[in-house]
């Protein structure tokens, strides 16, 4: 297990919780985002760079808008970028708990 | 020079494998905190609109004509529908403070049904104040808070099949139940019902229903 390495997106703090945060949202669901920033406790810039990053991956969605006059972005999981998060921590679960005692020995 | 030792910073994997962990827990239980609306807040208001506004029907129009205490004509009334549109007020503050920020299926999904629940209140207000004008008070009393206890317990029932909630479908169910005890009760004892069962039994809900929740969160985070 450990020789496959983790998906190196997401593993780096920041990206990580970004991420798990994200993953917190329904599907089909998006959030504004100074919402997600202030979940985060992230500066604009900050969060910025790293969902950049996630979009480039695929992982993220970012999307420009209008709500009446003002304009509104809202940042979003992708399919991919679930199914990325969701194999990563698996992954991770796999690290702390060896399943198989007799490869082990 | 600060900037750039933070971005390093979290760049930097997390220290092993429980603290990946531990990161990706917290980061979820504090995103779920501050999206997740408390299921009291939707429930306790209108718990204690019925509670209290259907005690004083009961208490100034008891069974058979009995007068409990002897309280003007109008106020049981008037204190039941100034409870009920503040719960709605509340209700409308919730639903944007939860989905005012969100966008997509979920915010389109709480804002029809919020607008299922005003359209229909506001058609059987405007046909019940029709029909109940020709009837005696006792009975006009009856019909109203049959047809709007009715209509509660069908728009829960459909929220819990929306929302796939459980808790949420059987609060409908025993609305319903609730509502038709009431009236084979009679005049009188279907407000104490309504008080009692329906006010009693919506605040119960919203605490089992946070509960139910906050377990299924757990669940879901442990798959």
């Amino acid at each position: 297990m450990s020789d496959a390495p983790l998906d190196p997106v997401i593993h780096a703090q920041a990206r990580l919780r970004v991420t798990a945060a994200l993953s917190t949202l329904g599907s089909g669901d998006r959030i504004t985002f100074p919402r997600l920033q202030e979940i985060l406790g992230m500066t604009a810039g900050n969060l910025s760079v790293h969902l950049r990053k996630l979009e480039d991956a695929g992982y993220v969605e970012i999307t420009k808008t209008h709500r009446g006059r003002t304009p509104v972005t809202l940042v979003a999981l992708t399919p991919r970028g679930r199914v990325a998060f969701e194999e990563y921590t698996a992954a991770v679960r796999a690290l702390l708990q060896p399943t198989d005692i007799t490869e082990a020995t | 020079m600060h900037d750039r030792f933070t971005v390093d910073e979290e760049e930097r994997p997390p220290a092993g494998p429980a603290e990946t962990l531990r990161l990706i827990e917290e980061q979820r239980a504090a995103a779920m905190r501050q999206i997740r609306v408390d299921d009291r807040l939707w429930y306790w208001p209108w718990g204690f609109a019925w509670l209290i506004g259907f005690a004083l029907l009961f208490l100034r129009y008891g069974p058979d004509g009995r007068v409990f205490v002897d309280l003007p004509e109008w106020l049981p009334v008037a204190v039941l529908v100034a409870l009920l549109i503040a719960a709605g007020v509340v209700s409308a503050m919730t639903g944007t403070r939860a989905y005012g920020q969100l966008s997509g299926d979920s915010a389109r999904r709480g804002a029809y049904y919020g607008w299922a629940w005003t359209v229909s209140f506001v058609a059987i207000a405007v046909i019940l104040g029709k029909v109940t004008a020709s009837l005696s008070h006792e009975l006009a009393i009856m019909i109203w808070a049959a047809t709007s206890v009715g209509l509660t317990g069908a728009l829960h029932m459909a929220g819990g099949a929306i929302w796939l909630n459980r808790p949420l479908f059987q609060l409908g169910v025993w609305i319903s139940v609730v509502n038709v005890a009431g009236v084979l009760a009679g005049p009188g004892w279907q407000s104490l019902i309504n008080c009692v069962a329906g006010g009693g039994g919506m605040i119960v809900f919203g605490v089992v229903a946070a509960r139910w929740k906050r377990r299924r969160g757990h669940e879901r985070r442990a798959a």
